[in-house]
């Protein structure tokens, strides 16, 4: 019963951080219709910078999230109108791919020319620490890793219902011609748009650099179950995304106890592939992906 | 004019053989045309998954090659390293050892890191009928292949790298021996050849396995693993791992307040980053190991002071593994007496290291048919915050901490 209970807490942290992964993710392909491969890339790169900050200032890697969330926004911004908007918008899912693959690779390169490959983790005085629930061990820093996903993915859902900004990003999504006939100007959102899935890519990697070794090709190990999560949710829907991630994460820590490792990681890509048989458009997306 | 395709292909088949004679002789004229100098032909994951240890190897090499270039060269000759990087995948791999011996014309090889790598290294090495000593693929599969060219040159094979720790515990009174243990795994030739030889020990002195795990190289999360071993509260836990997944499994178990009696990772205890990766809490940590610097071995010491100049800090497990590659090559070739690509000298290296005995920095090395080394691993265990050999009991630096502190 306890390990019972134990699996249950572990895949509601776990899914809760998925779900503040793959935010950006759905963002991306929402707003624009852009395949970000790169997306777990930008996580390692923020995961490295609140590594870096930590180890040479001394002062939490939480902290760091003063400099990246803006820095990572305006890099966002810049990379959807310098590389993402001059791609030919009959092809743009497609040659997004490579794009994004390519800005994933350069990132990886640069990593490793910059810090090596040599692994890294982020030394914090509470990494081991943890309290007990009802028989339940519940770790620090993965509850301070599911307090940023629940408290960012509420920002982003307030962002995009109760402002203006949120409205005019939203009508980009649902019809980007009737919005441009309204007066938005689409580009610029788009713009806004990828610029805050990439902040999200910034809290979501410091989260990551609390309880991860990380090293510059990370990222290929979790661009393939946060893809998973973005298409069994609905491609665009971040609440979509956030159910899928939540059920995925449960669903891989409850399959562990009676099938192992490699059994409970495949079962991701199983729900990827009866998501696509079955409901392509994804489990939590079409309407619910209009309305956010 | 009509051509019959029996003359066509005998028209191939010449021209296939003139291309590639002209390969193997342009090749010749390359390396080894220039009577001064010995080339090796090295390829090395100097980027991808194993770019960190690649390089720990490469700085390995580059320091033994420069060693004898000081004392005198081989033969009287300097030796010259040509260096590739096969960015960490089996496909290249074999085409950089064919590009090495075919194109480049290097007099000898020597193997890459890794298993995976090591195995395709060592098929293209069998069939140009060259000499193969590598640093790295301790993995039972390396010596399943029927290579008859290839020498581990280390002190020992995965399986057997625990021993010295199944005969303490063994040893141990029968109250004190630890009764249940959990094994969890990479699903790696190298990682699973440590921890099953351990386990397969552990069970045949009657210790009962609780948990089992074989987990893919591309895990990050290891709660769930971590869960089920603080569940099943085993005596001893037992990690087949390399760095990053044994220092997050360690964390992950931390995290659930499961206190071991045993705790033994491969790899990551000696590695100098793993101390601070979880944070400070290593005391009691038991990991095997095939080299130390203070190790009294005769040429260890000049290694030791050599590289620590060069580097600027001790050499650890990869350099070591380098250098005693470079030692073992050495000693053929000096007392054979050649050392040029013609498979008869390739012949005879090979078959006087399958006669003879080595000294190297990592102790003495004889091989077997398969070219397993037929020595032990010691075993390293953290006390008082430094990393030191505790087994067997003629080399200990420190007293065997039988009962785990707190992590």
């Amino acid at each position: 019963m306890s390990l019972l209970l134990q699996s249950i807490v572990l895949g509601v942290l776990l899914g809760g951080l998925y779900a503040l992964l793959a935010a950006g993710l759905t963002l991306y392909f929402g707003v624009m219709r852009v395949v970000m491969i790169a997306h777990s890339a930008f996580l390692i790169l923020a995961a490295y910078l609140a590594w870096w900050f930590s180890t040479e200032t001394g002062i939490d890697p939480l902290v760091s999230l003063i400099g990246t969330v803006p820095l990572f926004f305006v890099m966002g911004v810049a990379v959807q109108r310098l590389l993402i908007s001059r791609l030919n918008p009959s092809s743009l899912t497609m040659m997004s791919v490579l794009l994004t693959f390519s800005i994933a690779l350069v990132i990886e390169g640069m990593l490793g020319f910059v810090w090596s490959g040599t692994q890294r983790r982020v030394r914090l005085s509470y990494g081991g620490g943890d309290f007990e629930i009802f028989g339940a061990n519940i770790a620090v820093v993965k509850l301070i890793a599911f307090g940023l996903a629940a408290v960012s993915l509420l920002a982003l859902f307030l962002l995009l219902t109760r402002t203006k900004f949120g409205q005019a990003l939203r009508a980009t999504i649902q019809h980007p011609e009737a919005a441009r006939l309204v007066g938005i100007n689409t580009d610029r959102i788009a713009g806004y748009g990828f610029g805050i899935g990439l902040a999200t890519a910034a809290i979501g990697g410091t989260a990551l650099s609390l309880d991860a070794t990380i090293y510059p090709s990370l990222h290929w190990h979790w661009i393939g179950p946060l893809m998973a999560i973005i298409v069994v949710g609905g491609l665009g829907s971040i609440p979509g995304a956030a159910i899928a991630a939540m059920l995925l994460g449960l669903g891989q820590s409850l399959l562990q106890i009676p099938l192992g490792t490699t059994w409970a990681q495949t079962f991701f890509y199983i729900a990827l592939f009866l998501t696509l048989m079955v409901r392509p458009q994804g489990f939590f997306g079409g309407r619910l992906a209009q309305r956010f | 004019m009509k051509v019959s395709p029996r003359l066509r292909l005998t028209a191939l088949a010449v021209t296939g053989s003139l291309a590639l004679t002209g390969c193997i002789s342009s090749g010749d004229e390359g390396g080894s045309g220039d009577d001064d100098t010995i080339t090796i032909g090295i390829s090395l994951p100097l980027t991808g998954d194993y770019s960190e240890p690649g390089k720990g190897i490469q700085r390995g090499y580059e320091a033994w090659a420069a060693y004898i270039n000081e004392n005198g060269g081989l033969l009287g000759k300097q030796v010259e390293l040509e260096i590739l990087d096969d960015q960490s995948s089996a496909d290249r791999v074999a085409s950089d050892y064919e590009r090495l011996i075919n194109q480049e014309g290097v007099d000898l090889v020597v193997g890459p890191f890794s298993t995976r790598l090591v195995i395709p290294a060592a098929q293209v090495a069998q069939d140009y009928g060259f000499l193969f000593v590598e640093p790295a693929g301790a993995a039972p599969e390396v010596f399943e292949q029927g290579f008859d060219n290839l020498f581990y040159a280390a002190p020992a094979v995965a399986d057997d790298h625990y021993n010295y720790l199944a005969d303490h515990i063994e040893q141990m009174p029968a109250d004190q021996r630890p009764e249940t243990a959990a094994v969890a795994s990479m699903d790696d030739p190298f990682a699973m050849g440590t921890a099953y030889g351990l386990k397969d020990r552990l069970e045949e002195m009657g210790v009962e396995i609780v948990v089992d795990e074989v987990y893919p190289p591309n895990t990050t999360n290891f709660d769930s693993i971590a869960a089920k071993i603080a569940d099943s509260d085993a005596d001893m836990v037992v990690g087949g791992t390399q760095y990053q997944d044994a220092v997050n499994m360690i964390l992950a178990l931390q995290q659930l307040d499961y206190q071991p009696e045993m705790a033994a990772f491969s790899t990551a205890p000696t590695e100098p980053e793993f101390e601070s990766a979880i944070g400070g809490n290593t005391e009691g940590i038991i990991a095997p190991t095939g080299y130390t610097p203070h190790s009294d071995y005769p040429t260890n010491k000049e290694f030791v002071d050599f590289y620590t100049e060069l580097h600027g800090e001790p050499p650890a497990e990869d350099q070591a593994n380098a250098w005693t590659t470079g030692q073992v090559v050495a000693a053929a070739v000096e007392a054979v007496e050649c050392a040029d690509p013609d498979p008869e000298c390739q012949q005879q290296l090979i078959d006087w290291l399958r006669e003879n005995e080595v000294d190297t920095v990592v102790g003495p090395l004889t091989w077997d048919d398969q070219g397993r080394p037929q020595g032990a691993h010691m075993i390293q265990q953290w006390v008082d915050g430094e990393i030191r050999i505790v087994l067997p009991e003629d080399l200990a630096e420190a007293e065997f901490i039988p009962v785990k502190p707190r992590w």
